[in-house]
This record gives C-alpha cells, sequence and structure tokens, in this order.
C-alpha cells in the first residue's frame, strides 16, 4: 500500500490557499483562493476553469454538477466540461456556504440561506438571528439543517412552505451535517467542540474537548464513524444504533505529534485520510492499535483539502500555499 | 504564509471622521494592499473593491470565560481575506459609532487560525473635539473607545478654541494616560502613523515608559475609567503572581479594560511581558534585562472601579520576601 507519490504522481501549484475538494465517480475537483477550479481525472491532464473573480469559500457536489460560492458574490452551477451558469449573484456580499441533495439546492449569504426547489424558478429565503456557519441536506427527508450562533435550525419543506425548529446550544456553530441515516445532526463548533442532537427526540451531546478548533469533518466506515480534525489523532465518533456516539468514546487513530487539520474517509476499507499542519498526510483504519500508513512526508505546510476517486484509486491533497498533488494508490 | 498581516481597528463615534479617513486610506497613492471592513449599515456606503461589508456580530464564547465575547464576522471574513491570492499588506476594520472594542480585541486572544494568520496592530480611536466633552457624559462607549485606544486621532481642531483643546486632550489623558494623541483637523496625517505600529506586540510593551504620575481621585463616579500604574524594584515570584494575577482577572476582569506589563521575576533572566484585554492575556519571556542595570517590574490597569481591587497591595504581596 505505502507509495511514493513523487514518482508517479502530478504536482500543481496554484496561485492561491487549496480551499475545498469534491470527487464525482473518479473525477476530483479542486478549488482555491485564486477562483480557479481544477478537475484530475485518471491517465488525462488535469484541466483548470477560471470561475470566481476571488476565493471560492465553498463547494458542494450536485449529481455531475458542481455548486459554488465565492467572495465575489456569486452561487453558480459547474459541469465537468467548465460549462459555468450563474444561479445567483449577491453583489458585494460575499457567498459563505451551498449545499444540494441532488434534488434541492441551496446557498447562504449572511444571514439568509436561500434554497430552490425542483418546482420552483424563484428561491425561498429562510432568515436567521446570524449569520449562517454551514447548511446540509438531509437527503430524502426534504430537511435543511442550517448553523447559526446559539444552535442549529432545521428547516423542514412540507407542501411549498419550509417550517422551522431550532436545535439550541450556546455558543457559534459554523459546518453542519447530518448522519448517513439522516437521525443525527452534527455541528463543528467555534469553541473547539463538535456537538449532536438526535432528531427523534432532540437529544443533544458534545464532543469535546479538542485542543483545536474543528476545521474538517467526513463520515467513514460503515459504522459509521464521524472523523474529526482538531487533535493530534484523527477521533472518530461511532454512530451505530439509536444512541449514537452517546455514552460510548471515539476511536482515535494516525496520532502524530501534530494537529490534524483536515480528514476523509477512504472508500470500502472503513478507512480514514488524516492530514497534519506540518503536511503529512497518513491512511488508517478505523480500529484501535491499528497502525498507519504515512502517504506523503512533511512538507511543513498545512493541508486543507484531501479528495479520494470512488473507487479509491487515485488521491488528491492540497494545501495551504496551493501545492496540489495528484498520484495514484499503489 | 507565517507572516501574519497586521489588522488595524478603527473606532469612534458617528461623526467624528471615520469615512474621511477610511476615503483617504482607499483612494490615496501608497502603493500598499490594503482590506477594509466596513460596518454595513455605516454612516454612509463606501464603494470601493477594497471593502468588504460586514454586519457586526458579537458572540458571547461558551467556554466558561463570562465576558469574553468576540465579533464571530470577523472570525469569518480575516480567515476568508488569507485564503486570497493577493497577500494583503493591512486590514482595516471599521466599528459601528457604540461599539465596544474589546470583542475585536478579544477575537484575536481565542481564535487561534485568527491569530496565527493576522495579528491586532493598533486601536485608533477618532474623535470629535468639538463633540467630545457631551459624547463622554452621555454614552460610557466614548470612555471605552479611549481607554482602548493606542492612538488617539483629536480630529476637527480647527473648530475649536486652544483653551478647550488642551481640556478635552487632559481629560483624554485622564482616562488612558498611555495612549498617543495626534492633534488633526481632517484626518490628515501620514498613515504611517496609524497604520503599522505594532502597538499589540509584546516586544513593543517593553518600550512603554507610563507616567507615574498618581491619577487625580477627585470628583470621580463609581462608573469612570481611570489608570493605575505600579512599579517594583524588588523582583516578584512568579507562582505568587500567577495566583493573583489570573484570580484578578477572572473574578475582576469585566473591569480591567486592559493591562500590560514588563516583570522581573526572579530567577528569570529575560524581562517578562504581557498585555491583556479584560479577562484574556497573553505572555511570555522577551529579550534580556540590560546587563548590571535596575530591574524594575511595571503594570498598569486601565478599568473602572480599580481602588476597590487592592491592586497595590496584591501586587506587593507577589515581591520576593
Amino acid at each position: 500500500m505505502p507509495t511514493d507519490p513523487k514518482v508517479n504522481g502530478v504536482q500543481q501549484r496554484t496561485g492561491a490557499p487549496v480551499v475545498n475538494a469534491s470527487t464525482i465517480g473518479e473525477v476530483i475537483v479542486v478549488t482555491s483562493g485564486d477562483g480557479s477550479l481544477r478537475l484530475f481525472q485518471p491517465d488525462r491532464d488535469p484541466l483548470v476553469f477560471n470561475i470566481h473573480e476571488s476565493v471560492i469559500l465553498s463547494m458542494a457536489r450536485e449529481s455531475r454538477y458542481l455548486l459554488t460560492g465565492g467572495e465575489d458574490g456569486r452561487f453558480l452551477r459547474v459541469s465537468l466540461k467548465g460549462e459555468v451558469e450563474e444561479i445567483a449573484s449577491f453583489g458585494s456580499k460575499w457567498v459563505d456556504c451551498v449545499a444540494s441533495d441532488g434534488e434541492h439546492f441551496a446557498c447562504s449569504s449572511g444571514r439568509v440561506a436561500y434554497v430552490w426547489s425542483p418546482d420552483r424558478s424563484q428561491p425561498v429565503p429562510l432568515e436567521h438571528q446570524s449569520t449562517v456557519g454551514g447548511l446540509a441536506f438531509n437527503a430524502g427527508r426534504n430537511q435543511l439543517a442550517v448553523a447559526h450562533y446559539g444552535g442549529v435550525t432545521i428547516w423542514t419543506r412540507r407542501g411549498i412552505k419550509w417550517t422551522k425548529s431550532v436545535l439550541t446550544y450556546k455558543g457559534f456553530h459554523a459546518s453542519v451535517t447530518f448522519s448517513p441515516n439522516g437521525k443525527f445532526v452534527v455541528s463543528t463548533m467555534q469553541e473547539n467542540a463538535v456537538h449532536g442532537w438526535r432528531l427523534s427526540d432532540n437529544a443533544d451531546f458534545s464532543m469535546s474537548p479538542y485542543p483545536a478548533k474543528i476545521k474538517s469533518i467526513a463520515w467513514a466506515g460503515n459504522t459509521p464513524y464521524l472523523v474529526t480534525s482538531g487533535a493530534s489523532e484523527a477521533v472518530c465518533w461511532p454512530f451505530k444504533g439509536k444512541d449514537g456516539p452517546m455514552g460510548k468514546g471515539p476511536i482515535c487513530v494516525a496520532g502524530r505529534k501534530q494537529i490534524v487539520s483536515c480528514v476523509q474517509g477512504f472508500p470500502d476499507v472503513n478507512g480514514v485520510l488524516a492530514g497534519f499542519h506540518d503536511g503529512t498526510v497518513v491512511l488508517s483504519q478505523i480500529k484501535p492499535e491499528s497502525d498507519a500508513v504515512v502517504l506523503r512526508n512533511a512538507t511543513g505546510v498545512e493541508v486543507t483539502a484531501i479528495a479520494v476517486t470512488e473507487t479509491g484509486s487515485h488521491i488528491l491533497i492540497g494545501d495551504a500555499e496551493g501545492e496540489i498533488l495528484w498520484f495514484k494508490m499503489q | 504564509m507565517s507572516t501574519q498581516v497586521p489588522v488595524t481597528v478603527l473606532t469612534g463615534f458617528l461623526g467624528a471622521g471615520k469615512t474621511t479617513l477610511l476615503n483617504r486610506i482607499l483612494t490615496e497613492q501608497h502603493g500598499r494592499r490594503y482590506a477594509v471592513i466596513v460596518n454595513e449599515f455605516g454612516e454612509e456606503g463606501i464603494d470601493n473593491d477594497l471593502v468588504v461589508d460586514v454586519d457586526e456580530e458579537v458572540f458571547e464564547m461558551n467556554n466558561g470565560c463570562i465576558c469574553c465575547t468576540v465579533r464571530g464576522d470577523l472570525i469569518r471574513i480575516l480567515s476568508g481575506l488569507m485564503k486570497r491570492a493577493d497577500k494583503l499588506d493591512a486590514i482595516i476594520v471599521e466599528t459601528t459609532g457604540l461599539a465596544d472594542p474589546a470583542p475585536v480585541a478579544q477575537t484575536f486572544f481565542v481564535d487561534q487560525e485568527v491569530a496565527d494568520r493576522t495579528k491586532l496592530d493598533a486601536i485608533v480611536t477618532i474623535v470629535d473635539a468639538v463633540h467630545l466633552e457631551l459624547q463622554l457624559d452621555e454614552h460610557h462607549e466614548a470612555e471605552e473607545q479611549i481607554a482602548f485606544a493606542d492612538v488617539v486621532l483629536l480630529n476637527k481642531t480647527d473648530l475649536v478654541d486652544p483653551s478647550i483643546l488642551n481640556r478635552v486632550e487632559a481629560r483624554i489623558k485622564k482616562i488612558n494616560p498611555y495612549t498617543k494623541i495626534q492633534r488633526t483637523t481632517s484626518c490628515d496625517l501620514p498613515l504611517d502613523e496609524i497604520l503599522g505600529l505594532d502597538a499589540f506586540s509584546l516586544d513593543r510593551i517593553t518600550e512603554f515608559e507610563p507616567d507615574f504620575l498618581e491619577s487625580d481621585h477627585d470628583h470621580e463616579h463609581d462608573d469612570d475609567i481611570t489608570s493605575i500604574s505600579l512599579a517594583s524594584e524588588t523582583a516578584l515570584d512568579y507562582d505568587k503572581f500567577e495566583e493573583w494575577f489570573s484570580t484578578l482577572l477572572r473574578t475582576r476582569g469585566q473591569n480591567i479594560l486592559r493591562s500590560k506589563g514588563i516583570l522581573d521575576f526572579q530567577g528569570m533572566n529575560k524581562r517578562y511581558v504581557f498585555q491583556g484585554v479584560h479577562m484574556l492575556m497573553d505572555g511570555a519571556p522577551m529579550g534580556d534585562w540590560p546587563e548590571g542595570g535596575q530591574r524594575t517590574s511595571k503594570i498598569v490597569f486601565i478599568g473602572r472601579d480599580l481602588e476597590s481591587m487592592r491592586l497595590q497591595e496584591g501586587f506587593d504581596a507577589c515581591k520576593v520576601a
């Protein structure tokens, strides 16, 4: 399994920090602070499309398309051929977050989340008490979670109306995600913690404390596990059964003397990729005492994005100085 | 990438001249790359590519620190600006007229990413020489903005008599004897007197020479902001100081707006330098004491109700017996 990516990998340097990476089948899409979107796929040269004027703040997959939001105030849909459709423009206001469940799609700018439904051409504005930190759809359930200061609002679509219920917990909530079975919602917080709620009864649980702010989370394995950055190991919380991680501890893997800055699940093998503040990237199984394999040695630059193709054949690593490394797993 | 971009915070009441200064920063040929973060409900819209509109959002942290508030919007915007392809020379943050400067300053102590990529350079408060006295009588925010300031721009000096100007300046000095006062008529001073001052760096504190004048205690209301400076030529005991100071900040930090100090701890060859905003403080050993010279520990507090904190007594008890 270990590989020396420098031998068979492709390296590219963008003009600005790598912000985000997404997977569509065997294609990996990566965005950076210079407004560019790059496509990497096996046996082809990488493609570069300049789509935003400045930083691409957010990206989400929408079946075979990508949704992006930028500091230029534009909310875009981009095809894998680089065709760009402007869905909305907010002028001097940033588009901070975007999301899609394949049916609905949404973006946020300031305190308002805008949600588009298949049967309506105009978006429905959903207002919040403070700036939106994160958006996530609960696929197949007509639900949108919006993280903000003081908690997470769950919007549910009934007919043409969106009705809300607010899950409160003191502090600022940034990114938000539903568990794959749709029964839990989890947010990362400004306060070095992850907070979760069980939607059936709103029972909540804190996953803390971490030594650093959690900048990256991912679902991995069949259990499944919520894998989080923010500690010197990848912290994996089990979401099995009706209680999820309540009353259980996490499994911690891939420990090093550095803080994990980015995590990503590895398909099929119950594995996790952890990128560190010093640029190291390791792969580990999610089980106690498992040995991690170093995929890339330290570079001195923080890992900001990791993505894996759907078959696990190729990996992409992006960092805070705009270096991209794309390589084949062996 | 590891260099931190300096951030200047601009405070001041409506009409004091913040917009005049911002327009100068945006239009003058200074050859530098700035980003200016303005409040979207500010006095007048500034339309410029370098401007980012924000909605000031003060968040209470859920970290057990009761007065710990931060500017949530700044965490988001600064983190976004740091991802840009163009490296910025400086960032200027304008606050609304009645804003309390503490949450802005505390943001730089609380958020690690903000602290890694940017640094609080200085708090610059613009005051209107004509209206300041009235504003000080009516709004405690005016007093707080002066108490926090590293530089006070005493603006519109052409509109008042010299005698009034001296009185206004004395009043500023009484609230904050450690601030630098710059007299201007329409914010017309070189930008390097406001930007890139490094006033919040611990290095810089080693240069400060507070006036050791006793403050004048006459006619003061309980909520007046005053300052106290303490000094000792006897070395201090680190453990005793740590216990006294952390208890002090934890229990009385709400009333201590700013604290700064250079301390001589027994057994330490370097000067211990710190600075704090309310309950948060940042300190480190920094630079050797001059060879053979007198080592004097100095500490200053700016805040409310300082008398009741028995600061002299607490400080004296930290001296090595």
